[in-house]
């Protein structure tokens, strides 16, 4: 009930889970085990090591044929772009202008083809089960990565809007990683009332009130910390170190103050709960954030079931198209292109054809994201769908494929088992029917 | 709302006048000391020495006269050329723990003809007869009885024996290599050989495993090649001739490589596995291992055949420890004791597991203090101390025990006047009576609603009259049999129907969801990973899962009726329909209990004869999966732990204590009052947490109290109290926003519908439909929030909150330093803290702030934010 991680011999590579003694598991002992370790591929370690992940959630799934996989049956024509020979849907031009930086992945499939449990397989690559949980993927990357500059490393915005936030939670924490691992959530940054919880001193609090209610805690303390010497206590010990830290750093609190920001360097995001969140997101991982999920449409946004067209022309395209083209363009102003993965994909793809309703309906069985920054190649596609955009056919990407390359683009080992509290190894790169999933190797 | 808000009066139902002035300084003078003394009236047999004197505690005896030499096997019969038996002396030291002396033993045989031994005990068959085996050991002579017959043949060859054994012993068919639910490479084998039929399938026939279907799947590749049987696959990957992903497993020409070659040339057959032959149990010798680090013991593992017979088989198993660091076990069987503390060797063989508990102590002691038990709790707790030399602490000080135990049976702290009564109370018997009020006040059932609403599953979708039916049945103290058989069975649309409704969408539970809660809720296993494929560390299969399941498949829900009914099939929701399909197998269902069998009769609500089944006298897991998760509440883990994963490789920390547990709870007529009290009013509940030379290693043979981080409502409730500011919990927008009424508990929400940061940030489970998960790790939000965050920093300062109260009553410094202590520690500061904390506060900006800084300290401080 109360162990540390360490003592579950979770989220270690198998070697070390084996030295803490979960043998009988795993049916082997420890010079067995490294026989068989050493035998496994070498840990692909790529020079490249992008810092930082920012996912542009598109939540609802949007429609691969009218984004980025564009066929003669959509409503909206294909443009070319800056890469040779890549078309897109005309909707999104100023991302065109930017597809020397970015790669489509038009062969995706999936397995989930409901809201909460395609979002859960789309951040974690498992299918929910009510017998074990799964870590996230800015959990993972937090954990392999650890914080930087102080900063938390895995943070969300904004805070979601659905009716039931519940039943999606399990997609975006961290399960047996332990809850450092979850995502910091924050209100939504366009709003005049946005406010950090707890990261920074209040009003009332100085640093030297800090100090002085520690000389107090430290005297009703002492004989209680001489007596006890609880694993976890020296954890706290820790945390509360940092903690301070953070508190007392202005570059921390200054990472999640948009005020830093010009008004054109916001008005080019777009003053919009998405455009905004974006840049906040830009804020954090030029700070030291390791993993941002960000964008903020409301729930459901792309998920059109009805006039699909419509509601991609008038909308939702061009905030993406602003957004995301902005965002490439200030991190590479930046220098930070080079260091941070752009990706930005929803739950699932929709149907080839128009429902009744002029919309389309969910569909995971093949559908398109992007990618870019972080030295992964742009100028790209890998996959290709038919000529409905239907089926797979080339080059089946699974969601395990897509974790090792964002892996691998930052230098994380992506072959990398994590072993639950109950003894079941998890591929931190799952793919479909739990075999590792492999790096893009066009893109990394 | 108002009977929580009354707690300062109601709560214990104390009549008597408040002795504040004797009281106030008795504590002062030596809190812990003084009751401990007072307590010995109670329980007079006191330990002869003080357990945590540390020069009598930690003395250390020489090895002195060894008695009680013992030959093991002491007989044995042999059958078939080569069949062998190892042998080991032990012995009795002047301290009582066994030792291992094989290797300082000399063996003779009194027939040389007949067999042959080696130096270190092994004894091998040469021909028929009867002979002795005669050990030597300072100065006595052992002897053996041998009966050796059948030698003239050679023993038959078994597949499962022989080559089954080879996959166990070499780790192959583990979980994580090709044991596992779909094995490794394409080649899959039942998990430690448990089905060799199907072994026997995969390795001579090939095809590769389908989750979903009984059939296997493309490519068929034999493992085995009997046209050049070295090249065989089942060779040349394991002796690392083709790459292997396991790596090397046995040399060439190993005695493993020369076992599967030789099966291989004589045409793979499956050979005797039939009668007779079958290993039916794994024995082992010792059962337990007490020993000093650097010590050695030998293990001797016999199987009992079907036929009757037995089997050394020792060389041929697979020896795994839980904590190598603390024992560690080589290929043949020899246990190395190397640091203080406690493993399990678990042994495999032909799907059987048996499992050797090892203890490693520190120093064997020369003179072990009596410690006096208040009942058969202690009596084996304190046997288990004293076998592996840890002598526990003492007994706790009245206000230790007094906040551990209203924080584990009420969830909630005594206010300060209650300290102070409860300290003066001169009455020899007041710890028993205090567990009386708290067992009968409101806020134990409150807080057992609590512990049971999670436990059960109450979430927004299902939470009024569900609540309120658990809350009934504890006020009522209705036995927990029937809390069990009417949650089980319930049909129609009262508050025992509920869980059939799912947390998030409000549909209505798939029938092996609702099996899969209902066994790890009532018998603590889970089978939730038999759903799709047999457990992959334990016996659970998938047929197990679905006959359970079975008992499900006809509830239907009449939804104008919002009730659950059986027996009506074709009705509005039924998610299966009225039968239960094997996923793998693609044929219906028929209900059958975990252990196979079926319901005598079937028709009405099957679901009767499930409860019937689970709550029976015999079931062994009903009773031990409840006390197990109501000693967590009191202990912070169970005997068994995880609570709800009872498996023949997961065993308790004291199996024979579990045993007693539940036997007792059964004889109470399953009366869940009973159980607690008998708990807390053990010596081992009411233990100090202090630390003696013996205990310090100690944390699962209760030598002491440890300490357990407040869950996120307890402290939540607990900084409310202590600061005098009730918590004003949201309600989400969805359910109607606005705010709990005023004086709402955080133990009394429903997570889903009052978001609150503390509670998240300290882990209040939030993902309801699948199992509860709480997690008492601190992390940095944690810290922050301590540091700056409103929980703390406003609920000090508030207006007319203790703090303010104390300030504007004109209280001095001292009274407030004693005022505050008791709210939050139930206890008074010693002279050194009184003396610091006045000091500091009159260094302060302010008065004011001087004593809210005070009162941050106390709420940060781990004292508060543990039990303790």
């Amino acid at each position: 009930m109360d162990l540390p991680i360490d003592q579950l011999g979770c989220c270690r590579p198998r070697r070390e889970f084996l030295r803490v003694g979960a043998l009988s598991l795993l049916g082997l002992n420890l010079r067995q085990y490294l026989a068989l370790e050493a035998a496994t591929p070498a840990a692909a370690r790529s020079k490249q090591r992008a810092q930082a992940c920012i996912l542009l959630w598109l939540e609802g799934g949007p429609s691969q044929i009218d984004t980025w996989d564009p066929k003669p049956h959509s409503q909206f024509n294909a443009i070319p772009t800056r890469a040779d020979g890549i078309r897109i849907s005309e909707l999104f031009p100023r991302v065109a202008g930017h597809m020397d930086k970015l790669a489509i992945v038009r062969s995706m499939h999936t397995e989930e083809n409901n809201h909460p449990q395609g979002t859960h397989y789309a951040l974690t690559g498992h299918r929910p089960n009510p017998a074990l949980k799964f870590p996230s993927l800015g959990s993972i990357i937090s954990r392999e990565l650890g914080p930087r500059n102080n900063l938390p490393p895995y943070i969300m915005v904004p805070e979601h809007q659905e009716t039931d936030f519940f039943s999606y939670m399990d997609a975006y924490t961290s399960a047996f990683l332990g809850s450092e691992y979850d995502p910091i959530i924050l209100p939504d940054p366009s709003q005049e009332s946005f406010q950090i919880p707890d990261l920074s001193l209040p009003d009332t609090l100085t640093a030297a009130d800090i100090a002085d209610r520690r000389s107090f805690l430290q005297a009703v303390d002492r004989g209680f910390r001489q007596k006890e010497k609880h694993a976890e206590f020296g954890r706290m010990d820790r945390f509360t170190n940092q903690a301070l830290t953070m508190l007392l750093s202005p570059k921390v609190k200054q990472a999640f103050d948009l005020s830093q920001e010009s008004d054109r360097t916001k008005e080019a995001y777009g003053r919009t709960r998405v455009g905004q969140s974006v840049l906040l997101a830009r804020r954090l991982v030029e700070a030291g954030c390791r993993f941002v999920t960000t964008s903020g449409y409301a729930h459901g946004a792309w998920d059109t079931h009805k006039d699909n067209d419509q509601r991609l022309r008038d909308k939702l395209a061009p905030t993406l198209d602003q957004t995301l083209s902005t965002l490439l363009e200030d991190l590479q102003q930046r220098g930070l292109l080079d260091s941070t993965v752009v990706l930005a994909m929803g739950e699932f793809g929709r149907t080839p054809h128009l429902n009744a309703n002029n919309g389309r309906d969910h569909y995971p069985d093949c559908w398109s994201l992007i990618l870019g920054g972080g030295g992964i190649q742009g100028g790209r596609v890998v996959g290709a769908s038919d000529e409905q955009g239907a089926q797979v056919a080339e080059r089946r990407v699974t969601m395990g494929d897509l974790f090792a390359t964002i892996y691998k683009a930052m230098g994380i080992d992506w072959t990398k088992e994590y072993v639950n509290p109950g003894g079941r190894p998890l591929y931190i790169a799952n793919s479909i029917d739990d075999v590792m999933g492999q790096p893009l190797h066009e893109l990394v | 709302m108002s009977h929580r808000l009354a707690f300062l009066m109601g709560m214990l139902d104390w009549k008597r006048p408040v002795r504040v002035l004797v009281l106030g300084l008795l504590p002062i003078l030596v809190p812990g000391h003084l009751e401990a003394e007072k307590d010995r009236r109670v329980a007079p047999a006191e330990p002869a020495a003080n357990p945590n004197d540390s020069a009598e505690a930690g003395r250390i005896l020489a090895p002195d006269g060894l008695r009680d030499f013992r030959l093991v096997p002491s007989q044995v019969g042999l059958r078939g050329k080569g069949a062998s038996q190892s042998f080991v002396v032990v012995a009795t030291d002047g301290r009582g723990l066994e030792v291992d002396l094989t290797s300082e033993s000399r063996f003779d045989l009194t027939n040389d003809r007949l067999a042959q031994v080696t130096a270190d005990g092994l004894l091998t068959a040469r021909s028929d007869g009867e002979l002795q085996l005669r050990a030597d050991i300072a100065g006595q002579q052992l002897t053996a009885t041998v009966h050796i017959e059948g030698t003239g043949r050679a023993r038959p060859f078994g597949f499962a024996r022989d080559v089954v054994g080879v996959f166990t012993r070499n780790g192959c068919n583990g979980s994580e290599c090709h044991g596992g639910v779909k094995g490794r490479g394409g080649f899959k084998l039942s998990l430690h050989g448990i089905n060799p039929r199907e072994d026997y399938r995969w390795t001579v026939k090939g095809g590769v495993y389908q989750v979903l279907s009984p059939k296997a799947a493309e490519p068929f590749n034999p493992r085995v090649d009997l046209e050049e049987p070295q090249q065989s696959r089942l060779l040349q990957k394991p002796a690392m001739d083709l790459p292997h992903g396991g790596g090397q497993r046995f040399e060439r020409d190993s005695a493993d490589y020369r076992t599967l070659l030789e099966w291989i040339r004589q045409g793979a057959p499956y050979g005797a596995g039939g009668s007779g032959s079958r290993v039916q149990r794994l024995e082992v010798f010792p059962r337990e291992a007490i020993m000093e680090p650097g010590t050695r013991r030998r293990l001797l593992v016999t199987a009992l055949l079907e036929d009757g017979r037995s089997q050394d088989l020792s060389p041929e198993v697979l020896y795994e420890s839980s904590d190598p660091a603390v024992i560690d076990v080589s290929p043949a069987g020899v246990v190395r004791a190397l640091k203080p503390g406690q493993a399990r060797i678990a042994i495999r063989a032909a799907g059987k597991l048996v499992q050797v508990r090892c203890g490693v102590i520190r120093q064997p002691l020369d003179r072990y203090p009596r410690v006096a038990g208040r009942n058969f709790i202690d009596e084996e707790v304190f046997d288990r101390l004293r076998e592996l030399h840890i002598v526990p602490a003492g007994l706790s000080s009245d206000s230790a025990f007094l906040r551990r135990v209203c924080l584990d049976l009420t969830g909630t702290l005594p206010p300060p006047e209650r300290v102070r009564e409860f300290l003066a109370d001169r009455d020899p018997l007041k710890r028993e009576n205090l567990i009386e009020r708290l067992l009968n006040s409101p806020e134990f059932v409150d807080y057992w609603t609590f512990r049971f609403a999670d436990f059960f599953r109450v979430v927004y979708r299902n939470a009024y009259s569900y609540k309120s039916w658990i809350r009934e049945s504890l006020a009522r103290n209705k036995p927990y049999d029937h809390m069990a058989r009417e949650r089980v069975a319930s049909q129609g649309n009262g508050g025992p129907t509920r869980h059939f409704i799912k947390s998030i969408s409000g549909e209505m539970m798939r029938p092996h969801e609702k099996m899969g809660e209902d066994v790890r809720v009532f018998l603590g296993i889970r089978l939730d990973c038999a759903q799709c494929h047999d457990h992959p560390y334990e016996t659970w299969t998938q047929d197990q899962f679905w006959g359970i399941t079975a008992f499900y498949g006809q509830l239907t829900r009449i939804r104008s009726l919002s009730a659950f009914m059986d027996d009506i099939s074709g009705n509005e929701e039924q998610p299966e329909g009225p039968k239960v399909t094997h996923p793998r197998r693609r044929q219906e269902v028929a209900p059958r209990f975990l252990d196979g069998s079926p319901p005598a009769t079937l028709g009405g609500n099957p679901r009767e004869k499930l409860a019937d089944w689970m709550t029976a006298p015999d079931n062994p897991y009903f009773s031990q999966a409840i006390v197990n998760r109501v000693w967590a509440n009191f202990f912070g883990k169970g005997l068994v732990e995880p609570v709800d994963d009872f498996r023949p490789g997961n065993p308790a920390s004291h199996p024979e204590l579990l045993e007693a547990l539940a036997e007792d709870f059964r004889r109470s007529g399953f009366d869940l009052r009973h159980l607690m009290r008998t708990i807390a009013r053990s010596r081992t509940y009411q233990l100090s947490g202090d630390l003696n030379p013996t205990n310090r290693e100690d944390e699962i043979n209760h030598s002491r109290a440890l300490p357990r981080r407040l869950e996120a409502e307890i402290l939540l409730d607990a900084i409310s109290r202590v600061t005098g500011i009730e918590e004003a919990f949201a309600v989400h927008e969805y359910v109607g926003g606005g705010t709990e009424p005023r004086g709402t508990r955080a133990i009394e929400l429903v997570p889903e519908v009052t978001p609150s940061q503390f509670l998240e940030v300290y882990g209040r489970p939030v993902s309801r439909d699948s199992m509860p998960w709480r997690d008492y790790r601190s992390t940095l939000r944690q810290a922050l929030h301590l540091l700056v965050g409103s929980t703390y920093t406003s609920k000090i300062a508030a207006e007319g909150g203790r703090v303010g109260q104390l300030l504007s009553a004109g209280a001095s410094d001292r009274e407030i330093v004693r005022e505050l202590y008791l709210a939050a520690l139930s206890r008074f500061p010693t002279a050194e803290e009184e003396t610091r904390l006045q000091a500091l506060i009159e260094g302060s900006p302010s008065r004011r702030k001087g004593v809210e800084n005070l009162a941050w300290g106390l709420l940060a401080s781990r004292q508060f934010t543990y039990n303790h």
